[in-house]
């Protein structure tokens, strides 16, 4: 009958519910706002409310080296690695899920190590990487070191995601595509990949923006060119004007529009699905 | 049924349950539309209808489990509208059962007295009689995923007894299990029902179903009812030609009445000119008119040359499909585009076998042609047209 | 939340599938931690750095120095805090999306609208705070401005306080994220069973609801405790360096690039999250959990 049963009025448990959550939004969303609104400001700017004469100087500001530091090296950094460990985490949790749906030896063996990866503190694993490179007589590089310590945390998660898509993946569809006579690429390609095609954005998703926001486990490892969120935790410490503000205004609207590319993607192609193309 | 509120009479413990004018509504659609039902005491009602007709609507209604958005119900002498359901002294028993799976079965049939602050021996003590109750207390320490499908459902059922219920509601509690057992837990609901002498509301799809275990039968259609009677009434004498075709087991078929036949009869021609006689009962002649002719009372013979065009209560039509039951064979015939089914019975069909593409006539007596309280609106688009057996 | 039960036998195929994902997990999970463990026991020397050994001179320095154990009990306090916080926070606001909001694209925007800072940068946020905790802040000037106070309030920013409620504003979400999972495959009808049988709203909560989603709270905690006990950013940038944490030792030993000792550090710290998450496991019983 009605997806979900009615209770008549609402419950008294429903308000009190509903303003906790409200006040929640708010704590999440309000500091964020604050820093948004505080980045707009001139040359007389402070660090804290009111807003002095709005503008947009901090943000010319940041891209200029002059006083802080190199904000435009590490967004060139910090996105080419977060598209990498997003295509990797894609390709590889996704072939890996797969594996997954047959027991094969080893299998507990690696599903453990990859939750245990998932488990072990960032900075644990940086001293680690750090400390195997010297050993291995390599020098730590954003694109080297930093790539497998982002991909140490987000592939796991992209694991369990793949997880939970291929659970709902009912194996019927594979043998109905073989029964017609599909071979095991067109199977994939035109049967399984459509399926789970919502899933791999979720990963891409998460493969992205864990790279591009890591902190701890870049740290160590990414050698002597700082990515985006070291930069910034540099800046925490030695500027105290509202650039630091603008970087993170920045900062967010890029996060903002990976976010709101992935979500609509995902809403189209569930929207397509549902009208039956 | 009678619909007014009894004065005194039910004791405090009566199980009769009363709708009175209930409408539930889910934004802009009717799930049930102004029922009206009374289910007496101690009977064992089938609310019988196809998906999406509402019978679980007013079964979740009656269990406190929705609010209807206007009209009363009653059970017993209260009025139990915005009553929690564990002071309406009914008790669900849920299509998926709903055993909790955090808990052994022992402490699933135990929760109930957990919640009115009985002691843990005391609690236990009685959910292990309800479990001997059901032949399962020697399985009292499983969970609920270990049990088989049969199993989970009598510790549902030991659950719902333990409320000392005075109504028992069951959301198509056959639905789950396998054919076999199916009827086996079939006869132990109605004798179960029998022992307790409370009332029972049954919800269910399938006709055999509702005609073997129900005093009574509300048969639904979206969000209407449309004969509640005793099994027998609603398979031999349905009211409506919706009830004739969803139970199976009857042809109908319209025409105009148009004037007297033999004595106390009337005579009506249907479309394709043929004509049939049913007792008189009061209509005026050029009305339409529809009649159910039940299955297993047509005659078939092979058809030798034309039948006389003033042939009463007789069609002719091609056999499109043969199909044997053991006990009967199922004659489909094509009358004129419109299909007609004869059950005939195994020793009359195997002294004339007939086969797909002869030709037939068909023939029935006039006292087994049963008027229908609705002209019929058309087969076509009725998706029970050929339900039943 | 393990893999999903096998089909057909396994094949070359499936080796060369799962391949990439155990060289990336050993290359830079296995072999770093286990070196971790290694260099631990090494000693190091002044001006020439790591020198191959085994002793257990750093974990006698360790443990012999009080402020390690200060530092650890400072961390497990603000673990337990921040764990308690989350986990209410965290079941009362799944608890009211899966169970109260009645259409369900209404809670899928919902818990989205919960998410999404998920997906931005945690130091953009925690830093977020400054503006609204700080002595000239927005908190202060309305509490100023209110009159309720004429001192702006010192403890709001660069204290304990301030730490606790950036962890919370991180952190809360890893507790929404699996608990909203496992609340939302209860079956309905459970909770009206319930109900039948005499439950207030509490009841069912404390004996239906809570039971069945205790493997996404131990989840939640595990996640919670790990990111608690191996901050060391949130603690250093929102205590203004009054507070330390655990991992406050291993940054100070990485500073002299004294890697024996941090990696013995780490070592600990490890083991620590270790107990911490086994205790997590032990007392949700998550094999029982995964029987049903």
């Amino acid at each position: 009958m009605s997806a979900s049963p009615s209770y008549g009025s609402r419950p008294w448990t429903f308000y009190a519910l509903a303003l906790l959550f409200t006040l929640f939004v708010i704590f999440l969303y309000g500091p964020m706002i604050a820093v948004l609104v505080l980045s707009f400001q001139g040359p007389s700017a402070s660090l804290v409310f009111p807003l002095r004469d709005p503008g947009f100087m901090w943000f010319d500001e940041l891209f200029s080296p002059r006083r802080t530091g190199d904000v435009a090296g590490a967004f060139n950094r910090s996105l080419p690695l977060a598209i990498l460990v997003m295509l990797l985490t894609v390709l590889i949790s996704v072939t890996a899920g797969f594996a997954f749906r047959r027991r094969f030896r080893g299998s507990t063996a690696i599903f453990y190590m990859a939750i245990a990866s998932l488990i072990v503190p960032g900075l644990v694993l940086s001293i680690g990487i750090l400390v195997t490179f010297r050993y291995l007589g390599l020098s730590a590089t954003w694109y080297g070191s930093a790539l497998g310590a982002h991909l140490s945390w987000a592939l796991p998660f992209g694991l369990l995601i793949m997880f939970a898509v291929l659970g709902r993946l009912n194996p019927s569809y594979e043998e109905a595509a073989h029964d017609l006579g599909a071979s095991r690429w067109q199977t994939v390609k035109d049967v399984v990949v459509p399926i789970v095609f919502p899933g791999m954005i979720a990963v891409a998703l998460f493969g992205f923006t864990l790279s591009y926001d890591e902190f701890p486990r870049s740290w160590l490892t990414v050698g002597t060119k700082n990515t985006l969120p070291l930069e910034i935790w540099t800046m925490t410490t030695n500027v105290t004007s509202p650039a630091l503000y603008a970087l993170g205004t920045v900062t967010t609207v890029v996060s903002f529009a990976v976010i709101a590319l992935a979500l609509s993607s995902i809403i189209i192609i569930q929207r397509r699905r549902s009208r039956g193309r | 049924m009678a619909n007014s509120p009894p004065k005194s009479g039910a004791a405090q413990g009566s199980g009769e349950i009363r709708l009175v004018n209930v409408t539930k509504q889910f934004g802009n659609s009717y799930a049930v539309k102004d029922i009206n039902l009374t289910i007496p005491h101690g009977s064992y009602c089938c609310l019988l209808g196809p998906s999406g007709c509402g019978k679980t609507t007013i079964l979740r209604m009656i269990a406190g489990h929705e609010t209807p958005t206007s009209g009363e119900i009653y059970i017993g002498n209260d009025m139990v509208v915005g009553k929690p359901p564990v002071e309406r002294g009914t008790a669900m028993m849920f299509q998926s059962y709903a055993l909790f799976p955090h808990l052994t079965i022992q402490d699933n049939v135990a929760f109930y007295l957990k919640m009115r602050g009985v002691g843990k021996e005391e609690r236990r003590r009685r959910a292990l009689e309800m479990l001997q109750r059901v032949q399962l207390d020697h399985l009292k320490d499983r969970m609920p995923a270990q049990l088989s499908g049969g199993q989970q459902q009598r510790v549902a059922l030991a659950r719902s007894l333990i409320t000392n219920p005075k109504v028992l509601l069951l959301d198509e509690p056959l639905s789950a299990l396998d054919e076999f057992l199916r009827l086996r837990m079939r006869g132990e609901l109605k004798s179960l029902q029998n022992e307790l002498g409370i009332t029972f509301v049954h919800v269910t799809h399938t006709q055999p179903e509702a005609i073997a275990l129900a005093d009574m039968v509300v048969v639904m259609d979206t969000g209407r009812i449309d004969q509640a009677d005793t099994a027998n009434v609603i398979f031999d004498r349905p009211a409506t030609p919706y009830v004739a075709r969803f139970m199976g087991g009857q042809n109908v078929l319209t025409g105009t009445v148009t004037g007297g036949g033999g004595p106390g009869t009337i005579r009506l021609k249907a479309a394709d000119g043929s004509h049939f006689e049913t007792m008189a009962n009061g209509e005026k002649p050029k009305s339409e008119l529809s009649v159910a002719v039940r299955r297993d009372r047509i005659a078939l013979r092979r058809r030798n040359g034309d039948i006389a065009s003033n042939a009463v209560n007789a069609l002719w039509g091609v056999v499109s499909a043969t199909e044997y039951q053991g006990s009967y064979v199922k004659v489909t015939l094509d009358v004129g585009g419109q299909v007609f089914v004869a059950n005939v019975s195994d020793r009359d069909y195997f002294a004339e076998p007939v086969e797909r593409g002869d030709p037939v006539v068909a023939s029935w007596k006039t006292e087994d042609v049963h008027i229908l309280g609705k002209v019929d609106t058309g087969a076509a688009g009725d998706p029970y047209l050929d339900a039943g057996h | 939340m393990t893999p999903t039960p096998s089909t057909s036998k396994a094949s070359l195929t499936t080796y060369l599938q799962v391949a990439p994902l155990t060289l990336v997990l050993i290359l830079f999970f296995a072999i770093p931690v286990a070196l971790v463990v290694v260099v631990s026991f090494f000693r190091y020397q002044m001006l020439v750095g790591i020198v191959p050994d085994f002793t257990l001179k750093n974990y006698i320095d360790l443990f012999s120095n009080p402020t390690t154990w200060t530092l650890y009990l400072s961390t497990l306090k603000f673990t337990l805090i921040v764990l308690v916080i989350t986990f209410v926070l965290g079941f009362w606001i799944a608890y009211f999306l899966v169970f109260h909001v009645r259409n369900l694209i209404t809670a899928i925007g919902l818990f989205l609208v919960c998410t999404v800072p998920f997906w931005t940068s945690n130091i953009i946020r925690m830093i977020s705070w400054r503006p609204v905790l700080g002595t000239e802040g927005l908190i202060n000037s309305a509490l100023l401005k209110l009159g309720v106070i004429d001192q702006p309030l010192q403890w709001l920013l660069y204290s304990d306080f301030s730490v606790v409620v950036a962890y919370v504003h991180l952190f809360t979400l890893f507790m929404i994220v699996p608990i909203f999972n496992s609340m939302a495959r209860i079956d309905k009808s459970l909770l009206e069973a319930a109900v039948d049988a005499g439950a207030t709203r509490w009841g069912v909560v404390w004996n239906v609801v809570l039971p069945l989603c205790k493997t996404g709270i131990a989840l939640g905690a595990l996640f919670v405790v790990t990111l608690v006990m191996g901050d060391f950013f949130v603690v250093t940038v929102m205590s203004g360096g009054l507070s330390g944490s655990a991992t406050s030792g291993i940054f100070n030993d990485l500073q002299f690039l004294n890697y024996p000792r941090a990696a013995a550090n780490a070592v600990i710290l490890l083991i620590v999250v270790l107990l911490i998450a086994s205790a997590i496991f032990r007392l949700v019983d998550v094999r029982k959990e995964l029987v049903r």
